[in-house]
């Protein structure tokens, strides 16, 4: 038994973080909602080797497991980053077997997208508003093509929420429910490893505010109503850190595990950082309630994500169905 | 990351399944379905099981050697715990004495003392219980009231304690007291060793809305200990008390064990159940399955972080706190949904069939909220240590304690 990372982790997540700090911020949120570019974008992710972490080596990747793109993908998610590593985690999966593709997605060559639901009309999906090549499923088969790209008006605009009908598709392979399932449970983990860092990062912006802000001759985070509501915040934040770390530690090493640990995860993500948030605002007063400050930042991206791949009533209904189902073991 | 047994660990748990095994007929076990047993009833079957499981090597795991430990690791005593669940044997009678009692006694007594109290409450020889909750002072621990009073090489202690799990049963307890009523509610406490049998000592089971009685009250009427049973310095029993208590936080709740039943047995008891509800309501107990099984999940992975911390040197800390609040959460989400599986059965306390489980553990839990650290104390003890946020202030802290409880003058 060893539940920690390791050091070559600890060390992955601090580089990970300054990256971060030094590429994106809540401000560059802020601007994306009125039509600014993401940061730190496509081409920086790719510079710096994050988008194909996971890609193999033999296509241009690093081929690391999957905890190590969660641990990055923490770190993006504190500073509100995009586009989203949940594309790339997911069209690795989905592309395992397409190298030239891989090598694309890796070098951020190319703007890929994973769409869900129909391919002649997708679900919102992810980073697909800045595509130009998309992944879907199509009667089964894993389908690759140009698309008609319809963004609706953003609620959280790091996501790249958009709608796609395509133009143009190619089969990369039949019969490819179980490839598409896995990777939209790898999808879901690295998402909820994304709000892991968004709600890790409301707790510490909420913490700093109590601990210097004063009412009533006193420091508000001195107040019981206040505090636990900060500490219950917290306690999340340490629950989804273990569901995230355990569902991309079963990605890796105990696949069998995944759909319970990816979805465990994914519940929890939707409701810890929408609470990590929603606390963020009200310990804030009124000025957590000003478009100048952080705080509706982090809410939108919680408030998006949560639906996100499944939201919260489908993820535990999967884990019922799965636990009952003796996915807990004897 | 690695969640197996290394070879040692998987060597070591198969000693522990043959120990098992090899003294199955000594050892008092839960029937299915039992949950728990009563020490009032069956203390002579628990004392034995403890007595018979030492000498196998599978108590004290993490104790030194000297004291009548095994000198092993923290891990070592997670995979005693979870096979001691898995063969059924129920807690362990000196589960307050372990737990609480001895670490307080290592970190505190006089050689004397451990030599002559270690080995023995190892081996259930003798049973412990913790006198610190009274009438006046729950969670306000450092405003009681029971003194102790120098009289020439002892102490005379008169007052009342309460909440005091296995008093019934017990050999000796730890016991806060107030020496010195001059000083701040804090800096006048002193820590004793009390034999229970002492005269003076007085037991009075009290029921639990349970309708069971794991608690008692005790009452001191001029009960002499002498000085030689004091653990630490006069004056220093808050400190002491602390060594207790940090240790009750990591033993209800911390390095990964449940609170109440298992997430295992709550999925079985789902499968069980689910195909007997109503489609409509099948699809409504789905979302309390699953948001219980995620509740447990997280509380059991976290517990197994803090766990590999432990086991690599780290020292429990606050953090620990979380442990039991997460825990208790998750298992208030088992209970309420394990009842309500249950369909029309669920008003009732048992299903025809005799079964109350769930119900029972339901009617228990309120006091998991409450015992060794209530919730919101946890919350403050996570929010000041953990998260830094200021203290509340304390308007009793500084003056002595025989000046009465200020009240900021709202009484």
């Amino acid at each position: 038994m060893n539940f920690d990372l390791d050091d070559d982790q600890h060390a992955f997540a601090a580089g990970a973080r300054d990256f971060f700090r030094g590429s994106a911020s809540p401000a560059a949120a802020r601007a994306g909602l009125e039509g600014g570019a993401l940061e730190p974008g496509r081409k920086s992710l790719a510079d710096i080797g994050f988008l194909g972490i996971t890609v193999p080596e033999s296509a241009g990747g690093s081929g690391r497991p999957l905890l190590d793109l969660a641990v990055v993908a923490e770190q993006g998610g504190a500073v509100l980053a995009g586009p989203s590593l949940v594309t790339a985690a997911r069209a690795a999966v989905l592309l395992a077997d397409a190298p030239d593709l891989a090598a694309q997605l890796a070098d951020g060559s190319t703007a890929f997208a994973v769409l869900d639901g129909s391919v002649e009309g997708s679900a919102p999906s992810v980073d697909a508003a800045d595509a130009t090549l998309f992944l879907g499923l199509d009667g089964g088969a894993l389908v690759v093509g140009e698309g008609e790209v319809v963004p609706g008006r953003p609620l959280d605009a790091t996501r790249g929420l958009a709608s796609v009908r395509l133009t143009s598709r190619r089969v990369l392979a039949e019969d490819a429910g179980e490839l598409w399932a896995r990777a939209r449970q790898v999808g879901a983990v690295v998402m909820a490893a994304e709000d892991l860092g968004g709600a890790d990062r409301c707790v510490q912006l909420g913490v700093a505010y109590a601990q210097e802000r004063e009412a009533f001759g006193r420091r508000i985070g001195s107040y019981q109503a206040i505090k636990h509501l900060l500490v219950d915040a917290w306690v999340g934040v340490e629950q989804l850190r273990s569901l995230v770390w355990w569902a991309a530690w079963a990605a890796d090493c105990n696949p069998a595990e995944l759909p319970l640990a990816a979805s465990a995860a994914k519940a929890c993500a939707a409701t810890t950082f929408e609470r990590a948030a929603s606390t963020l605002i009200q310990v804030h007063g009124g000025i957590g309630f000003t478009w100048e400050h952080d705080a509706h930042l982090f809410w939108r991206r919680a408030k998006v994500d949560r639906l996100l791949l499944g939201d919260e009533a489908e993820h535990l209904d999967a884990v019922a169905r799965l636990a009952v189902s003796g996915a807990l073991g004897a | 990351m690695d969640f197996d047994d290394s070879p040692d660990e998987a060597e070591y748990r198969s000693r522990v399944r043959a120990a098992l095994q090899q003294h199955a007929d000594e050892l008092l076990r839960l029937a299915p379905g039992q949950e728990a047993v009563d020490a009032r009833l069956q203390e002579a079957e628990m004392r034995r099981t403890q007595r018979v499981l030492h000498d196998a090597g599978l108590v004290g795991v993490t104790w030194p050697r000297e004291y009548g430990g095994q000198g092993g690791s923290l891990l070592e005593q997670a995979i005693v715990g979870q096979e001691l669940a898995r063969f059924r044997v129920p807690a362990l009678i000196n589960h307050i004495g372990m737990g609480m009692c001895g670490p307080t006694v290592i970190g505190h007594g006089s050689q004397d003392q451990r030599d002559r109290y270690l080995a023995r409450l190892l081996r259930a020889d003798d049973v412990w219980c913790q006198l610190f909750s009274e009438p006046a002072s729950g969670s306000d621990l450092a405003a009681l009231r029971t003194t102790a009073v120098r009289d020439g090489d002892d102490w005379v202690v008169n007052g009342q304690k309460v909440w005091t799990t296995l008093a019934h049963v017990s050999d000796y307890g730890i016991l806060l007291t107030r020496t010195d009523p001059e000083k701040p509610k804090h800096a006048g406490l002193t820590m004793f060793v009390v034999d229970m049998h002492a005269p003076g000592v007085t037991v009075r089971p009290l029921r639990q809305m349970g309708g069971q009685s794991d608690f008692n009250e005790v009452f001191f009427d001029d009960v002499r200990i002498p000085d030689s049973e004091r653990l630490g310095e006069p004056g220093e029993g808050w400190r002491v008390a602390l060594t207790t208590l940090m240790n009750e936080r990591v033993t209800i709740g911390g390095a990964g064990s449940a609170i109440g039943s298992p997430v295992e047995e709550f999925a079985r008891h789902a499968k069980e159940r689910l195909p007997e509800l109503d489609a409509d309501r099948q699809v409504l107990a789905r979302q309390a399955v699953g948001r219980a099984v995620v509740a447990a999940l997280g509380a059991r992975y976290t517990g197994y972080r803090r766990l590999t911390v432990l086991s690599q040197g780290g020292i429990p800390g606050p953090e620990a706190s979380a442990g039991k609040l997460a825990g208790t959460e998750a298992a208030h989400l088992m209970a309420d949904a394990g009842v309500r599986l249950l369909g029309d059965d669920a008003v009732y306390a048992a299903t025809a069939d005799g079964d109350d489980r769930w119900q029972r553990t339901q009617s228990w839990l309120p006091g998991i909220s409450i015992a060794g650290g209530t919730d919101q104390v946890l919350r403050n003890i996570l929010g000041e240590r953990v998260l830094g946020l200021p203290s509340e202030p304390r308007l009793d802290k500084t003056a002595p304690f025989s000046a009465g409880r200020s009240d900021g003058g709202t009484r």
